[in-house]
């Protein structure tokens, strides 16, 4: 339990530039370094998450539930988003005063492109999961329908969800 | 202390538990996730109770989108523009408390009846959805963050230390970080 509030401490102390850099982080440690979940599962919690209005971390909890119960689910969720709302905390007291803003700011979007970078890696690794033609084609219509249209991802699992159930 | 600028109160003392519901609701209507929320709350605290003044808000979402989730990001910073460390405590639980919920009760049910052939299928439907969307993600962040050489240099780069060499991802992401530092401050200097 001490292992997983730590790592999810750490997690929440290194995501930044929006939730996506996250899919390649805890995919690299609740998959290949705890091996907390199988990338099946991972695959299924992030479908779960996105289900919520919640942001993509509360995977956490998906995660916390698997390997310790409701307990560990609540220990994950509360160390996940402890360190974002402390800080945000902090800035809303001293954001007048922030002056080094610009620094920290084009820090950030410097580091966008790597973080471009291990998203797609991510993807990369998840594919490994997909096993027959059917599934790589509903990914390619999947991926068109996201690009073309603006159908909200939610919608898009549930769907994918049933007609996973009907079809043969 | 003195601020530049003193804080803007609040036409009425917000209580804290109008604050917490407030975010309850937007934690449990919120769907379409990211900007949809962060659009629905605007609506909210700005346009209908005029808590806060469009520019603040707008302060608060700028740093929101540095620190990580800015959906929770911009409720915490509203609540704590209201009433200190309690409001935005309450507003960040508020606005979790509903998908926190959902989800704990989704994982017991998955981990429960993961094996019935049923929610197998239904899963394994959503599993290409699921790498579509990231894929999409990533089309949509290189577009409007790649630009120009040194950002595919780096992009593939990183790509290529995690896929194939399967370097850990956050050593990846702190030498990015180290890198970009490194840019911003040099890039300081030549102005």
């Amino acid at each position: 339990m001490l292992t997983l509030a730590w790592t999810f401490l750490k997690i929440g102390l290194l995501f930044f530039g929006g939730g996506y850099v996250l899919i390649p982080l805890l995919q690299h440690l609740l998959v290949e370094q705890y091996q907390w979940l199988s990338l099946r599962e991972f695959l299924d919690g992030v479908a779960i998450s996105q289900l919520t209005p919640g942001p993509l971390a509360i995977l956490a909890t998906f995660t916390g539930v698997r390997v310790g119960g409701f307990g560990g689910g609540l220990v994950a969720t509360i160390c996940i988003f402890a360190p974002c709302v402390v800080l945000m905390l902090l800035v809303g007291r001293y954001y007048t005063r922030l002056k080094e803003i610009d620094l920290i700011r084009i820090t950030l979007d410097g580091v966008l492109p790597a973080v471009v970078g291990l998203v797609a890696s991510a993807a990369w690794s998840l594919g490994a999961t997909l096993g027959n033609l059917r599934q790589w084609l509903v990914l390619v219509a999947a991926f068109c329908l996201f690009r073309f249209t603006k159908v909200s991802p939610m919608l898009m699992i549930l769907g994918a969800g049933l007609l996973g159930m009907l079809l043969p | 202390m003195i601020d530049p600028k003193p804080d803007i109160i609040a036409p009425v003392r917000v209580s804290l538990w109008e604050i917490f519901t407030l975010f309850l609701k937007v934690g449990l209507t919120g769907f379409g996730g990211g900007m949809a929320i962060v659009a629905l709350t605007e609506r909210m605290v700005v346009k209908e109770k005029q808590w806060v003044t469009p520019e603040e808000f707008l302060h608060g979402l700028a740093f929101g989108q540095i620190l990580g989730p800015f959906s929770l990001n911009s409720c915490t910073f509203v609540g704590y523009r209201l009433r200190g460390v309690p409001g935005g405590l309450l507003a960040a639980v508020g606005f979790l408390l509903p998908s926190f919920l959902i989800v704990s009760l989704l994982a017991w049910l998955y981990l429960r009846f993961q094996h019935l052939a049923l929610l197998q299928k239904a899963l394994a439907g959503t599993n290409p959805v699921v790498i579509a969307l990231i894929l999409a993600v990533v089309l949509d962040m290189g577009k409007k963050q790649i630009k120009g050489r040194n950002d595919w240099i780096l992009a593939l780069a990183a790509f290529a230390a995690a896929a194939l060499f399967k370097l850990n991802v956050a050593l990846v992401l702190a030498a990015g970080l180290v890198w970009a530092f490194g840019t911003a401050v040099y890039r300081r200097r030549l102005v």
